[in-house]
């Protein structure tokens, strides 16, 4: 017995003095390693889109070398069912169980807003890509979100101010009703104004309305120039076709809130044709690396990734190339490398962070849904038809009710 | 507002009305002779519409032959549901019988998803169909009035062969008194599953209609649903000439209250349910039987 107690004895004391050591060695070695989660809709309606931004992360990760700090870069995701109150839980465990430095993306307005919550509670990081309200970057921003993708006010202004300049000053809208509808409207309308447009007429539709007709025939028959449609998914599709239906494209063009090529893709590019709306980016974007990117992307799943994948892959590198520089992973000094920097990646060229309220923004583009005939190769659903400057298509400084604060 | 306006407007009215009519025929008939109240009948709209986008895609590219195959499959589908669960649910109070139809819906509409997605199928108008014509006061696409006209040619079918035929005697007896019918040595559960497949072929035909002017996705049942118990109501439970009634005025009233005030058409209909309620408790046509 003695002769086993002092061979352990004798293991514990090398135990205790490697251990030690390697604490006085090697600090870097003990801390914790980078961590990546992407909190995205998986399984709800919204799942045909970001579903895949679970993969653009990785590919980002694997593309920027897998390492960061001297360690592997660890990934997580999550899946918020598209629903707010899952998505506060899953980001509380997330920062709080998992120890993730940053989480990506999180569509539904509401859940981003309940996850930049967590994130300003936890003092950790978050980008927003899937949610669109300006709210993440207005009265409710703090240092820890930055919004990456797009919000709400650049889809309506820059589409708004394109189309006045181009397509016609007699408009008419209609409007999904509800806070995005309407949030989009008040958008919409400021652009008008501001390039000497007359509103016509709006009517706010109930979501989930499955004849639009009648408002169809109240839109042509106040005969405007261009009707905007202010809706998405299922209301969009009805609304088009019944649009159609009534030929009213012989006369007016058609301007949508939200386009994706998954859209296109689902209800055949007839509904759609020659129609006009706002995307931050299209995957024959001829941004550095970007056609690498997707050529990647195609060979992986057969089909291109659309704007909603490309801002994640550019949210995650950004990310991993700010903690690169800073040199570290805390929060403050990898904020304080985000905040006002200028950067050309696949998704913008160039992209800037504005300090004011943590918006990423970059021109936006205009861009047309082709007719069937024009349609050369498969998923190549758009025509870029002209871009709106960063300056135009968002928010001017000071007027965004962001109060920025501290740490 | 021009009387053109009016008239064009009074027309879409009945356009809505002659989905209306033909989702809530087969839900009053079900009803009516079944005494099943189906939720899921939303749900075998959705499959019409999805059995006509896989015929069109996947077997014979012709919007006819989906017109008249879709409908038939999907009564056929009916019966089998009929015979497989919905016969057991008879004996049963009628909470056993919605928390299952309600099920029902939900499993379909996750297996289309499962299989189809999320985002919808595509559906075009048929060529021949495509543009509209000349009705004096106005232009109207074609397709509309096609729809309504067969609207019109399967209102009448099924009133004729209710009311009129041998076997619709059978149902309307059955309905009244099934034991007697039984005793009377008729096979009253081949009725039943004629009622039942009749009911959800009515249900799949408007889906088929449906489908080229609006978005073919998973949940396209759900909008209607609540408004055709709305017209089932209205018109009185149980009634064929109460469905094809109720779903015109519920299609006019929608109509109507879009051109005065949109916010406010879509809870026109539940007013108006209230009110009428108030008049004629049993609805337009509805049968003390159903109310004891």
């Amino acid at each position: 017995m003695k002769k086993y107690n002092k061979i352990f004895g004798v293991l514990v004391v090398f135990l205790m003095v490697s251990g030690i050591s390697a604490l006085i060695v090697s600090p870097a070695v003990a801390a914790d390693p980078v961590k990546v989660a992407v909190l995205t809709d998986m399984s709800g309606p919204y799942a045909g889109i970001t579903a895949k931004n679970v993969d653009a992360a990785r590919m980002a990760i694997e593309d920027f070398g897998g390492k960061l700090l001297g360690q592997n870069i660890e990934f997580v995701y999550r899946d918020h069912q598209c629903k707010p109150d899952v998505a506060n839980q899953k980001a509380k465990e997330l920062y709080e169980k998992e120890k993730v430095d940053v989480i990506i993306d999180c569509p539904n307005s509401a859940a981003g807003l309940a996850v930049s919550n967590q994130a300003r509670i936890h003092k950790k990081l978050f980008f927003p890509i899937g949610s669109g309200t300006t709210r993440l970057n207005g009265s409710d921003c703090h240092r820890y979100t930055f919004h990456w993708g797009y919000n709400d006010y650049m889809l309506a202004t820059a589409a708004g101010l394109w189309a006045a300049d181009n397509l016609g000053k007699r408009w008419y809208t209609i409007t999904a009703d509800y806070a995005w509808g309407h949030s989009l409207l008040k958008n919409f309308k400021n652009a008008l104004k501001s390039r000497g447009g007359t509103l016509l007429g709006n009517d706010m539709v109930a979501l989930g309305t499955s004849d639009f007709s009648p408002y169809i025939l109240k839109a042509m028959n106040a005969n405007p120039d261009v009707l905007v449609l202010l809706n998405a998914g299922k209301d969009g599709v009805n609304s088009t076709k019944q649009a159609n239906e009534f030929g009213l494209k012989k006369k007016v063009k058609i301007i949508h809130a939200l386009f994706f090529i998954e859209g296109i893709k689902a209800v055949g590019p007839d509904v759609f044709a020659d129609d006009y709306g706002a995307a931050p980016w299209y995957w024959k974007s001829q941004n550095p690396g970007a056609q690498k990117f997707v050529a990647q992307w195609q060979k992986k799943f057969n089909k291109p990734p659309n704007w909603m994948n490309a801002a994640t892959y550019s949210a995650v590198t950004q990310y991993l190339e700010a903690v690169k520089r800073a040199g570290i992973k805390d929060a403050k000094p990898v904020i304080e490398k985000l905040e006002g920097h200028t950067f050309r990646d696949i998704f913008a060229n160039p992209g800037y962070i504005r300090p004011d309220n943590h918006m990423k923004v970059a021109d936006a583009n205009i861009i047309r849904a082709k007719r069937k005939e024009e349609i050369k190769e498969p998923w190549d659903f758009f025509e870029f038809v002209g871009s709106v400057s960063a300056k135009d298509a968002y928010e001017p400084v000071g007027k965004t009710g962001c109060n920025m604060g501290g740490f | 507002m021009s009387a053109q306006f009016i008239g064009m407007q009074l027309f879409n009215g009945l356009i809505l009305g002659s989905v209306y009519v033909l989702l809530s025929l087969g839900l009053s008939i079900i009803f009516g002779m079944l005494g099943i109240i189906n939720f899921a009948h939303g749900a075998f709209y959705m499959l019409g519409a999805y059995a006509a986008y896989t015929i069109t895609s996947y077997i014979f590219p012709n919007f006819w032959i989906a017109f008249i195959f879709g409908p038939i499959f999907m009564g056929a589908f009916g019966a089998a549901c009929e015979v497989f669960f919905f016969r057991r649910l008879y004996k049963l109070p009628p909470l056993y019988v919605m928390l299952f139809t309600f099920g029902l819906m939900m499993a379909f509409q996750d297996i289309i998803r499962m299989i189809f997605g999320s985002m919808g199928v595509p559906f075009n108008t048929p060529e021949s169909l495509m543009g509209a014509v000349n009705l004096g006061f106005m232009y109207y696409p074609k397709y509309r009035l096609f729809l309504i006209i067969v609207t019109a040619l399967c209102s009448l079918g099924v009133w004729l062969f209710l009311s009129k035929t041998r076997l619709g005697a059978l149902i309307r007896a059955g309905t009244d008194n099934s034991q007697m019918v039984d005793a009377l040595g008729i096979n009253i559960s081949r009725i039943t599953t004629l009622v039942f497949g009749l009911g959800i072929g009515l249900a799949g035909l408007a889906g088929v209609l449906v489908a080229p002017i609006q978005n073919v996705t998973h949940l396209m049942g759900m909008d209607f649903l609540i408004d055709c118990f709305v017209v089932v109501v209205i018109g009185g439970m149980g009634s064929i000439a109460g469905s094809i009634i109720g779903g015109l005025i519920v299609g006019e009233i929608i109509a109507m209250g879009i051109m005065v005030w949109p916010p406010i058409a879509n809870t026109l209909i539940y007013l108006f349910m209230a009110a009428f309620l108030l008049v004629r408790p049993r609805g337009l046509f509805g049968r003390e039987a159903f109310h004891d």
